[in-house]
């Protein structure tokens, strides 16, 4: 919006948004900090064990060396993918009437780019999780 | 209709140029009151929740503390700071510290950009209902969840725990995979109010609400919202049947509050963000605005229908709580990335072409319609020539290296096990040698006692 | 609401796209795409023969679009321009055209080697691209998954993919451009480094050393391009030249710029000190892919820099020549002395284009039409011979794979006189023995050098040349002068494509260094457009 970019530029517009920032970064730190000064403090070792059912915790958290599935690394690669895909189709929607078919068809190419490593990932077995 | 915006936009200051002439006094009152609204909003919501998960389940719910049972959750807020607080002793105490506030910190920030009402006076100065109305402002709203979700996956991670590292990691999965459908269907709404500031959104929509215009990016919309949120019946990180509580196991006293705090904020941020693009925002339904030459749509009026519109979608999730049972993994996973993803791909191409041949193409709606007709028809035609196929499971890369023997399923179990047939092949030949030592004298039985023991082993 | 009330194509110019000009471009591109869908559509025994048909065609059917256009009325000019602008995104003249040409018959050739199945049994590549290797070393014991013939036929497109990312370097006209092709090239290579089918191991670690230095060298690139947008407020090497011509702003971020980008540029050229990863990686990729990086990867990046040097630094060349001269000896001095060295042909060969990568950037540095032409000659001369190398290596096996320790090439000639004839004449070419493509190469790159005043650099790069064809010449004495072992390698004999693909090499090896007038006609052409 270039008339309300020029009558209300800079960042002092987000200013009132830090303020609700800090106001709620405040509460939250107020809170976190008071509570085991108000809590009671009854020590026992075995509420600081991890929450198990007895048996030797598996798998073992990251913390202890543990390792995480690499279906979650796919999957956020694949978002990194789309995010990209966005970032860049929201430009596009804000000025869609501005750049007309040719920017359609632009962006239509760049969406079938982006589909057919997707229908790849599909065919391939890299969507299913078992 | 953007003509019309365009003129009163040159009468008068816009939205964001007096919003940005807001005295200091009422900017800080804007803060403070938005922090209440989440907080109470939240006591509001957990209790309404109960209440209304008790009648579909032919209960009471909570009608002790308050009036109607009303203060149930202040009361529970307040026990909360006065338990004992325990960090486990694996957690790495820092991040352990820092999760929950994140998660609260980031679900309150959203509130800013969403706009609660039009121009109204406050104490004598002219200001809109809105903290702020930033050219990116639907941007803000799909940061902040974003970055709520770090609180989450921080959380589950600093609590050396495993349980609530799953329900870190499956919440990081899904909140990732669920952006993606809501971001898509996001296209569509700034593709038509040409503009990413809620406040235009909202204007956009006074011949129409994008609801009904744009209904697929509707429905997509509120399925990925309520996955956005962890809410059931998305709520795996916190299946309580799987994983315990997920990612805030090991947290209690305030810190679990907080994070019970930012879930709740979440969900009265994107209902009210839901409200704003879909339903209208604040302006009022169409038999109410017609009333009085859109009387009810000056003032202080429209607050009331935004409310309403918000409290709508927050029912709509407890609706969904007490009704559907939670979604299996795979099958949550499944549903957002080949259902909706590829659904709202298809979705904003169509509606970006329509909208580029209306614009510059010089089409009618009328070609639109029997041109678009005529391809869909051609697609749907094309996709029943796809044969079906089989998956190649030899392709797949084992990844869960789960090494388990699995019995085929047409597995034709014996009725005997080896052992008991050998048993008793023992056992007959042991019969029969007794037998046969008896034969020794009568021969005549031996030749009977043979012929039955071939029999047997047949 | 100012851009909707503006209507259509006002506020946002519609670039001019010359379509004939960049159809090879597009087609390999598009080819690349098909391919990964076919990868997904296809069931496992139809994707090979799929893939080599369309990366075969596709590549053919460039050449044939650049060949349609050269011949047509063609004009030198610049493409995906917006209207005001001057110069656009690519730069289509001369020597693009002639690096375009090279890449495609180099990649044609490089596609040959990859899809040969005939010399590994399914290929020279794995079938499951997360396989481990057997032992420690990954050498020798196949698991049931590697034996198994298929292969991982994405590498089709992973190499047109890489392919369209060359052409699009050598051609690109702003610096941002060049890096998006960059990147575009150097992704697929790392991955296709990963996937031989013996040793695993050595590859997978060639992949990922590949993979981490080449992140560096664009982050390098990346860097400089920052620093000369910060000095010339554009990134169009047009605009960095003018730029550079007679202003006051600070020299500092013009030449810390350019060296940051030259960093990866000869990074991706192997070139002197920036060479660390070419023998462990050439070592440890796939042989044709190893054939595909040498050759072409090679062109590409020298495409670029030539580019960059004649269109953006021409003026200040004073202040750098001296710098890249210290670089182009150290680098023949590290290609020839270290090469000495080598126990392992591949190695032995990464060292050589080391070497070759120093003459390269002494043409390079000659920033005039001799020595672009020299330069565009030599880069055409030196993929043919270096293709069809290890297209030869391919060949010299034994169980455990290809046999690239040169004990084992010990008697080659009794075994297999025809192989050893080829690769001496290979060899000789590396060297630079007249009536060669290298002989021919490297005299019109030293005779541009000397002409244009770089008389030292010259004399330092006849001495490299004389070390370096000591160890060319020891592995032509080690195959007609020794005794064969009695457990040596076999030489397998190829199948049509890699026959094809090594004959090709050697012909245009003896070609080029007979009758190098028209090829070096072409190269001489024309200059850069901009």
């Amino acid at each position: 919006m270039p008339d309300t970019a020029t009558a209300a530029s800079g960042l002092g517009t987000y200013l009132p948004l830090v303020l609700l920032l800090l106001l709620s970064f405040g509460f939250a730190v107020f809170s976190v900090t008071i509570a085991p000064l108000v809590g009671p403090k009854r020590y026992n070792r075995q509420k600081l064990q991890p929450y198990e059912c007895g048996i030797e915790p598996s798998p073992q958290p990251v913390a202890g060396g543990g390792r995480i599935p690499v279906k979650f690394y796919l999957t956020g690669m694949l978002f990194i993918l789309f995010d990209i895909e966005m970032v860049f189709l929201y430009p596009y929607a804000v000025a869609a009437d501005a750049v007309g078919m040719f920017g359609f068809i632009a962006v239509t190419i760049f969406i079938v780019a982006i589909t057919i490593p997707y229908v790849y990932e599909w065919a391939r077995g890299g969507l299913e999780w078992d | 209709m953007s003509t019309l915006f365009l003129a009163q936009a040159q009468q008068e200051a816009s939205r964001a140029e007096v919003l940005a002439d807001d005295p200091w006094w009422l900017v800080l009152l804007k803060v403070v009151v938005l922090f209440a609204f989440g907080v109470v909003m939240t006591l509001f919501m957990i209790n309404w929740e109960r209440k209304v998960v008790a009648r579909m389940q032919h209960r009471v719910g909570p009608n002790r503390v308050g009036p109607g049972g009303w203060l149930q959750s202040l009361a529970d807020g307040l026990k909360l700071a006065f338990v004992e607080e325990i960090i486990p002793d694996g957690a790495d105490r820092k991040v352990y510290w820092l999760a929950p506030v994140i998660s609260s910190t980031t679900a309150f920030v959203g509130f800013a950009v969403l706009p609660f009402g039009p121009k109204v006076t406050i104490f004598g100065e002219e200001t809109y209902l809105q903290l702020v109305d930033l050219p990116v402002g639907v941007l803000v709203v799909l940061a902040c969840s974003a970055v709520g979700v770090y609180g989450i996956v921080l959380g589950g991670w600093a609590s050396g725990s495993p349980y609530p590292l799953l329900g870190a990691l499956r919440s990081a999965a899904q909140v990732i995979s669920y952006e993606i459908a809501m971001g898509l269907s996001l296209v569509a709404v700034i593709l038509y109010a040409q503009s990413l500031s809620t406040g235009d959104i909202v204007d956009a929509q006074q011949n129409g609400w994008f609801a009904l215009l744009l209904f697929p990016s509707f429905v997509i919309f509120v399925i990925a919202m309520v996955g956005e949120t962890n809410r059931a019946p998305f709520d795996l990180p916190e299946a309580e049947s799987e994983l315990v509580g997920g990612f805030h196991t090991e947290y209690s006293s305030l810190k679990f509050a907080l994070f019970f705090l930012a879930e709740y904020v979440n969900m009265v941020v994107l209902s009210g963000f839901a409200a704003t693009l879909f339903l209208g925002g604040y302006m009022a339904p169409w038999p109410i605005s017609a009333i009085g030459d859109g009387y009810f749509n000056t003032g202080w009026w429209p607050v009331l229908w935004f409310l309403v519109k918000m409290l709508a979608f927050l029912f709509f999730y407890i609706w969904l709580r007490g009704t559907l049972p939670r979604f299996r993994y795979d099958q949550f996973m499944r549903l957002g990335w080949k259902v909706l993803v590829p659904v709202s791909l298809a979705w904003v191409v169509l509606i970006a072409g329509v909208r580029a041949l209306r614009t510059d193409g010089n089409v009618g709606s009328t070609e639109i319609v029997i041109f678009g007709g005529a391809a869909v028809l051609l697609i749907v035609l094309l996709t029943l020539l796809i044969p079906e196929r089989k998956v190649e499971v030899t392709d797949r890369i084992p990844l869960a290296g789960s090494g388990f023997p699995v019995p085929p399923a047409d597995l034709e179990v014996p009725e005997k096990t080896p052992r008991q047939l050998a048993l008793e092949k023992a056992e007959r030949k042991r019969k029969r040698l007794a037998k046969a030592g008896a034969a020794s004298t009568t021969s005549s039985s031996a030749s009977a006692d043979k012929e039955g023991s071939d029999d047997g082993d047949a | 609401m100012d851009l909707a009330q503006g209507g259509p194509a006002t506020a946002l110019g519609v670039p001019s796209i010359d379509v004939a000009a960049v159809l090879p471009l597009l087609i390999v591109f598009t080819a690349g795409a098909v391919g990964v869908l076919l990868e997904a559509v296809l069931p496992r025994n139809q994707r090979w023969p799929a893939q080599v048909a369309l990366s075969l065609t596709s590549v053919v059917g460039a050449g044939v679009a650049l060949a349609v256009y050269v011949t047509g009325d063609f004009e030198s000019t610049t493409t995906f321009r917006a209207e005001e602008a001057s110069s656009g995104a690519l730069a289509v003249d001369t020597p693009a055209l002639f690096l375009w040409g090279t890449l495609l018959v180099l990649g044609l050739l490089a596609l040959l080697l990859i899809a040969d199945r005939s010399v590994e049994p399914g290929g020279a590549f794995v079938s499951k691209a997360a396989l481990r290797g057997g032992a420690a070393g990954g050498t020798d014991t196949l698991t049931k998954e590697q034996t198994f013939t298929g292969m991982q036929t994405e590498v089709f497109p992973l190499t047109l993919f890489a392919l369209g990312g060359m052409m699009t370097f050598c051609a690109a006209n702003d610096l941002l451009t060049m890096f998006i092709a960059l990147e575009v090239l150097s992704l697929p290579l790392y991955l296709m480094c990963g996937l031989a089918r013996r040793r695993r191991l050595i590859s997978q670690e060639a992949a990922v050393k590949y993979f981490l230095l080449g992140a560096f060298a664009s982050a390098f690139f990346l860097y400089g391009l920052g620093l000369l947008y910060g000095y010339a407020g554009s990134v169009k090497l047009a605009d960095i030249a003018v730029a550079a011509q007679g202003t006051d702003r600070s020299d500092t971020l013009l030449f810390a710029g350019l060296g940051l980008l030259a960093i990866g540029l000869l990074f991706k050229g192997s070139v002197g000190p920036f060479h660390t990863w070419t023998p462990d990686v050439y070592q440890g990729a796939p042989t044709p892919v190893t054939a595909f990086m040498a050759a072409c990867t090679k062109v590409a990046a020298f495409g670029g820099l030539l580019r960059v040097l004649t269109v953006s630094f021409e003026s200040t060349s004073w202040e750098w020549r001296s710098v890249l001269s210290v670089v182009a000896v150290v680098s023949m001095a590290i290609g020839a002395i270290l090469g000495l060295t080598q126990r392992d042909v591949k190695r032995m060969i990464a060292y050589s284009s080391i070497a070759h990568a120093g003459f390269l950037v002494v043409g390079a540095m000659a920033l005039t039409e001799d020595g672009l032409s020299a330069t565009l000659f030599y880069l055409l001369a030196y993929g043919f011979t270096t293709l069809a190398a290890f297209g030869v290596v391919s060949l010299v096996r034994d169980s455990s794979g290809e046999a690239t320790d040169l004990s084992a090439w010990a008697g080659l000639a009794k075994r297999s006189p025809l192989v050893a004839a080829t690769f001496t004449v290979l060899l000789l070419a590396l060297a630079g023995i007249p009536l060669t493509s290298g002989f021919v190469g490297k005299f019109a790159v030293f005779e541009a050098a000397l002409s244009d005043g770089m008389a030292p650099l010259v004399v330092i790069a006849l001495v490299a040349s004389a070390i370096a064809a000591f160890y060319y010449l020891r592995v032509v004495v080690l195959m007609y002068f020794s005794e064969p072992a009695p457990d040596g390698p076999a030489v397998t004999v190829p199948g049509v494509f890699t026959t094809t693909a090594i004959a090709v090499g050697t012909i245009a090896t003896l070609v080029l260094g007979i009758v190098p007038t028209f090829a070096l006609d072409w190269a001489s052409a024309g200059g850069f457009v901009f």
